[in-house]
């Protein structure tokens, strides 16, 4: 990994995933800190991507590493775990029944990955997928549910839906803003989970293949 | 060499990026105007529009009080300026106040323009020496506010119709 990918780059990127993760646009516009259960969710993510590969602390701390170059890993940790979390809390609905689902969901999957123990390329292909599901769900499902505009027809599916999950599925709608940088930001978070300082495959320990000229210099037992 | 050096500026920059997330998130600020008058006060570089906060006062003395609001918000339009946001609260209270009862709605405003006013304030301490106002301290105005939004027997007074407006 280039210094300037780990002391420029990722920092920067998890920072602007934090930024954005918590931007909510409408009047006034709102910064949401994560909540903390997210910061639970992203410590968990953390230990995936550790146990998985796809980050190696060593990598990044390491007595065989200069000072300077310990301080720039720490840093890539720390805002690595804030964008983890500001992650889960963009996903998460802002409240009611679907929060509670997500929140729980987001555990258990992430308990879940823990413990099957996938390599890196899977960790990351599950984690697209699941961000994925997870906006889709949030910013057009819940979002469509929950628009009070709309015509006639719309409106009375939507008190019979309301009447029917008692009101707890809806939601306060996103401005169509929110759900861009939303998406930019799990985009970039996708990015940097990629870009992380993989494990590295350990030295082979097995057996060494000699050559027939290895026997002429007498290498081999006779 | 060359390496240190991009280690050390990437530092530099991830450190002003994460204190400039922070203060995004400690402050909220509302719009770009806030956002670019928080960080040049922050830098002791954010200055008041004399002349838009003059016509405030103009208009505030005449009992215009929104003109007066538009105007103070012109001259502080970061929502940085401590006696500016007091008289923003002032203007709220006189406009909201009424001999038989108060707009809750705008003595709501002008408890968050006061509390802003006190939260910029060194020490949180305001004194206008201003002799057109009755209220000089923002921890007056703020008691003044609060009462009116209070309900309690003394709303029942006959005796309120005497009261003055301060």
């Amino acid at each position: 990994m280039t210094p300037a990918r780990e002391a420029v780059y990722l920092p920067l990127m998890a920072l602007t995933v934090a930024l954005l993760g918590g931007l909510r646009i409408g009047a006034p516009v709102v910064l949401v800190p994560p909540s903390l259960f997210a910061l639970v969710l992203g410590l968990l993510l953390m230990g995936v991507l550790v146990q998985s590969g796809a980050l190696a602390p060593d990598r990044l701390l390491s007595e065989s590493r200069p000072p300077l170059a310990n301080v720039n890993g720490f840093g890539v940790l720390v805002t690595l775990f804030f964008a983890s979390a500001q992650t889960f809390a963009a996903l998460t609905p802002d409240s009611g029944l679907p929060r509670v689902l997500f929140s729980v969901y987001f555990l258990v999957l992430m308990l879940n990955t823990l413990a099957a123990r996938p390599d890196r390329v899977r960790v990351l292909q599950s984690l697209a997928v699941t961000f994925g599901a997870a906006f889709v769900l949030n910013f057009v499902v819940l979002d469509a549910l929950s628009d009070p505009e709309g015509g006639r027809l719309k409106r009375v599916l939507q008190v019979l839906f309301e009447g029917i999950t008692l009101g707890v599925l809806s939601q306060p709608v996103h401005h169509p803003a929110t759900g861009y940088i939303t998406f930019f930001a799990i985009v970039l978070f996708l990015v940097t989970l990629s870009s992380l300082p993989r494990r590295l495959p350990r030295p082979s320990r097995g057996l060494t293949v000699l050559q027939p000229a290895d026997h002429d210099r007498g290498q081999l037992p006779r | 060499m060359r390496e240190t050096v991009v280690r050390i500026s990437g530092l530099t920059i991830t450190v002003v990026y994460a204190v400039l997330i922070g203060w995004l998130y400690a402050r909220q600020p509302a719009t770009i105007a806030e956002v670019t008058g928080g960080l040049s006060a922050a830098i002791g570089a954010y200055h008041v529009d004399q002349q838009a906060f003059e016509d405030g006062l103009q208009f505030f003395r005449r009992d215009q009080f929104s003109e007066a609001r538009a105007a103070f918000a012109r001259a502080d339009p970061a929502q940085r300026n401590s006696r500016t946001q007091f008289y923003i609260a002032y203007s709220y209270y006189r406009q909201g106040w009424g001999r038989l009862y108060q707009d809750d709605e705008l003595y709501r405003q002008g408890i968050e323009a006061v509390d802003r006013a006190i939260a910029l304030a060194p020490a949180g301490r305001i004194v206008v020496d201003d002799p057109t106002l009755r209220i000089h301290t923002a921890d007056e105005l703020k008691v003044e506010l609060d009462t009116g939004m209070r309900r309690d027997a003394s709303d029942l007074n006959p005796l309120r119709i005497f009261r003055e407006r301060k």
